[in-house]
């Protein structure tokens, strides 16, 4: 065997020394290896040799040799000058294909623009509840309840689980409970105010960090003590100085102000304008059994000690989930959660205040990315495409000793130039698009958008990677070019990266079209659904909300109206909402269905049509004693005629009603919902709407009479009425949100794909300039030419169209049905028909550029060569 | 100011004048060990004649590639002006001091 010196030992010297001038190093390293192999052992040598290493290693005589390298002319690191370098030479190239630069500036923005919302968004978030001095031990604890095989996990616990934390586990400092208040409304001299309000312990101030103004928290100890926030208490008071006073909600209760803080800031996820003390509540009147199955609307939040261990509290829960419902019907598990992660963590039931769903957050993501990579994809795509035309440049760099890594650098810097300039545009799309993008979400009042330093410093670092992965292939790309065949012009772009960037291309446009034909079958749905025929007539009828008015009243004022022709009375709106009761059908069998309260009129006035029966009696209410129900009622209960149901009597609600009609099905409910087994009652007292059936006339006109009439009645309440049709459209309202939102990101996918084309055709056809010319020599016809250079984009649209449509056709079919029971199938025209539309906007995109080179002179273009 | 030359930096200054011609880093570093009895890292040797060249005491040329050493080349040094000067100066010194000392020179 040969004495070599150790391979390994060698090869970290040279990693270590870089492109230093080693040589004559390594070369004594050889010879004392040599040496002590024939003097000593081979171990001796070896060992030698490493510790050599070692010393040389960090030895002055290497860092200066590695110093002398970097000043050379051929060094490759990056100083100042260099830089300014490559940023005027990038801005130069830029500035010279100004078409081209422009194309690319655009695509960026747009792809950009919508993930600007998805960082600022995240942003936000990301930074809620994070102003709580004492956030890293505040955990909230949350339930999961096991119903026959539904597991449902809610943000409430039990509150008795409270008490018991607080006597018994050892690491808890405070514990906080809460109960939403279901409805809390304060009465005041002009209006009643809706204000959100939460009963809480009085640790709540001292375990989360929200700032009084005025007052005590410890008002909150005693019964009936309250604390206004800042705008509150001006809404309803005008002022500030209100510590004493006292209000009073609606349902009688009067609580007095003892203390003023300030407005919670946006980020929190406790959303309140009042804090009412715990006390106040009454003892829950539930047996303690159901007090640990029957919780809504109770939070428990828990500081645990410094120190103390989270999981300890869990196991302790555990302990107590395990021990109290092992002998109970309903099983119930705990778990903990931090305060942090309540906003982004888990979908949980019933949140407390504000609360994003993660899996919002992903799909939005994952639609970012959607328009962001096709972005980066033509950028790629068109740099690359234009090699042939820089291919000469490069290789005159190379040729006169510019090194791989110059070039990278080079191609890089026009990348991140460009992305920088993009991230103006892409910043001033979504200026524009914040304020509609807040008003589709939610929670979109509580967010706060506006453009901070951090923000800024985010989307420029978001900008920076976005240019080094659109441009990080090109250079690469470029950096690699042989400066032979470059300078010969014999690059090779036809090949296997040609077939990745037509399979690219293809996906783009499959996503397009995904766009298109969801716009498409999404609008057709939406008016399918207005213009459903509900089986009620619903056109020229006003609805008004009657509040506190008495229905008589109404009806006399009302009636005096030259625009009324008949004035009804419901419990509620048809086609929009209804309530449920129980219906006994045998000694123990009960079914559920909806009902409507009505009076006689509001039958005949809605254009319901009776199989048989009549309709409810006009003449003096009498008590409760009769139903008209529809179809489906009979067919739940077995009767197969409707005359056969005619005196039969139910028990609803303790009382014994009679039918006395039967109505066609018709849909009570919105589209979202089957029609089921459905009756109208009669009870004056529960009439909520009057439904006007008026004439067709000026409906300005009519609101200001109907307007006046109102105020002639003895209410305060402001007039609510409105068009019925108006009411419907309003509960399909979630279309136009989601018209909206795949509107606006299939126009950005389509802008995007379609920049991506329009720079490919350009790119194309200036370099096929001289075949055309030749083509047209020999005899062709502008037909010929124009047809040969949009030939293949024609057949990239055709292969995307083919791969989307079946795609799009089963998520879209899946979406509608899932959203809507009574939905419309999609059908072969919607896909023919997005499908010429993406054909269209596609021609129309090359046709001018293509026709500008197939109308060409040929010995122009072939004169310039 | 004169140049100060270090004990470490006069003994490589020397060795180089000594072994000239052979005077590259392993010649170098086999005559130290053995003249002085001392054992030196090729680490500490390599950065004093890397900082007497920056001085300006030492220049070097590469040359004499051999098989013995993976054919690689060897880096030779020889004493510049300057440092052929630095060196009289420093003898000057102590010859000077030594003859005003008390101490008489043991003779073996």
């Amino acid at each position: 065997m040969k004495n070599r010196p150790p391979r390994l030992a060698r090869r970290i010297f040279k990693l270590l020394s870089g492109s230093a001038d080693i040589d004559d190093l390594l070369g004594d390293l050889d010879e004392w290896f040599y040496h002590h192999v024939r003097t000593h052992s081979l171990l001796r040598a070896q060992l030698f040799y490493w510790k050599s290493v070692l010393s040389l290693s960090f030895s002055y005589a290497l860092t200066k040799r590695k110093r002398d390298v970097r000043i050379s002319p051929y060094s490759s690191v990056f100083t100042i000058d260099i830089f300014g370098n490559y940023i005027k030479v990038a801005w130069r190239n830029l500035y010279q294909h100004k078409y081209f630069s422009f194309l690319n500036a655009f695509g960026l923005a747009i792809g950009m623009s919508v993930s600007l919302l998805f960082i600022s968004l995240y942003s936000f978030v990301s930074t809620y509840d994070n102003f709580h001095v004492n956030k890293d031990r505040i955990y909230t604890i949350t339930s999961k309840q096991q119903r026959d095989v539904e597991e449902l996990e809610y943000s409430t616990a039990p509150h008795l689980l409270a008490d018991k934390i607080l006597a018994e586990f050892g690491g808890v400092n405070k514990v906080v409970r809460i109960v939403k208040a279901y409805e809390s409304t304060v009465k005041t001299e002009k209006e009643d105010l809706p204000a959100k309000a939460y009963y809480v312990d009085p640790e709540f101030m001292s375990v989360f960090s929200f700032d009084m103004i005025q007052g005590n928290p410890n008002v909150l100890a005693a019964a009936r003590g309250a604390i206004l926030t800042r705008s509150l208490a001006i809404k309803l008071f005008d002022s500030m100085d209100v510590i004493g006073e006292t209000i009073e909600l609606l349902d009688g209760r009067t609580f007095q102000i003892g203390g003023i803080m300030e407005d919670h800031p946006n980020n929190s996820h406790l959303s309140f304008e009042m804090l009412l003390s715990y006390s106040t509540i009454s003892e829950s009147k539930l047996r303690v059994e159901d007090q640990w199955s029957n919780y809504p609307k109770q939070y428990i939040y828990v500081l645990l000690k410094d120190g103390a261990i989270s999981g300890d509290l869990q196991n302790y829960i555990d302990g107590i989930a395990a021990r109290t419902y092992s002998n109970l019907p309903v099983k119930v598990t705990f778990s903990i959660q931090h305060l942090e992660s309540i906003v982004m963590g888990r979908d949980l039931r019933s949140a407390i205040g504000v609360k994003w769903e993660a899996s919002g957050f992903l799909l939005f993501g994952i639609f970012c990315s959607l328009i962001l990579l096709p972005a980066c994809f033509n950028y790629a795509n068109i740099s690359i495409a234009r090699a042939l035309r820089r291919s000469k440049e490069i290789g005159l760099r190379k040729t006169m000793g510019g090194v791989s890594k110059q070039i990278f650098f080079q191609f890089i810097t026009e990348t991140l130039l460009i992305t920088v300039v993009s991230l103006g545009g892409a910043l001033l799309i979504f200026i524009l698009i914040r304020a509609e993008f807040k008003s589709i979400l939610v929670a979109g009042s509580s967010l706060d958008l506006s453009l901070t330093w951090r923000m800024v410093g985010m989307f420029f670092m978001f900008a920076i990677t976005t240019g080094l992965a659109a441009g990080v292939f090109p250079a690469l790309h470029f950096a690699r070019l042989n400066p032979i065949q470059a300078l010969k012009s014999k690059i090779n772009t036809h090949g296997s990266s040609m077939r990745v960037r037509k399979v690219l291309t293809i996906c783009q446009f499959a996503l397009s079209f995904g766009f298109i034909l969801s716009l498409i079958v999404f609008s057709r749905q939406y008016r399918y659904s207005v213009n459903f025929d509900f089986g009620f007539e619903h056109s020229n009828t006003v609805a008004v909300h009657l509040q506190d008015v008495d229905p008589d009243r109404f009806k006399m004022a009302f009636t005096q109206l030259a625009a009324v022709k008949s004035v009804a009375f419901s419990s509620g709106l048809l086609g929009v909402h209804s309530s449920f009761t129980w219906v006994r059908t045998g000694a123990n069998d009960s079914i559920e269905v909806a009902q409507l309260f009505a009076d006689p009129n509001f039958i005949s006035t809605m254009n319901l049509q009776f199989l048989a029966g009549e309709n409810f009696r006009n003449e003096g209410w009498q008590g409760e004693r009769h139903i008209v129900v529809n179809e489906e009622f009979l067919k739940a209960n077995n009767i197969d005629t409707p005359i056969d149901a005619l005196g039969k009597i139910y028990r609803v609600d303790g009382k014994d009603l009679e039918i006395i009609g039967v109505l066609k099905n018709f849909h009570y409910m919105p589209l979202q919902y089957p029609v089921g087994k459905f009756f109208f009652r009669m009870k004056p007292s529960e009439f909520a709407y009057a439904n006007m059936r008026v004439t067709s006339m000026d409906a300005f006109d009519m609101f200001t009479q109907m307007e006046n009439e109102w105020k002639r009645l003895p209410t305060e309440k402001k007039f609510l009425g409105k068009y019925f049709d108006d009411e419907l459209d309003e509960a399909y309202s979630t279309y136009k949100v989601l018209l909206k939102i795949v509107g606006f990101l299939g126009v950005l996918a389509i802008t995007i794909s379609l920049l991506g084309m329009l720079g490919m055709v350009v790119y194309t056809s200036e370099t096929r300039t001289k075949e055309v010319g030749i083509r047209k020599v020999l005899g062709a016809t502008v037909t010929n030419v124009a047809l040969l250079l949009s030939r293949d984009y024609v057949k990239m649209m055709a292969w995307a169209i083919l791969f989307a449509a079946p795609i799009t056709a089963l998520i879209a079919n899946r979406i509608l049905s899932g959203i809507q029971y009574y939905s419309i199938e999609l059908s072969v025209f919607d896909v023919i028909f997005s499908a010429l539309i993406l054909l269209l906007l596609g021609i129309m995109t090359i046709v001018f550029q293509t026709f500008k080179i197939a109308t060409s002179n040929p010995a122009n273009i072939l004169r310039t060569e | 100011m004169k140049p100060y030359l270090g004990e470490f930096e006069e003994l490589v200054l020397l060795t180089v004048a000594a072994v000239f011609p052979e005077a590259y880093g392993v010649g170098i570093q086999k005559d130290i060990e053995k003249r002085c009895n001392r054992s030196i890292s090729i680490g500490a040797l390599h950065s004093t004649i890397t900082r007497l060249e920056e001085k300006g005491f030492l220049k070097s040329w590469t040359g004499g590639a051999t098989t013995e050493r993976g054919g690689r080349s060897k880096r030779f040094y020889e004493l510049t002006q300057a440092g052929k000067s630095a060196v009289t100066e420093t003898k000057s010194l102590r010859d000077e001091l030594w003859s005003i000392s008390k101490i008489k020179p043991a003779l073996k």
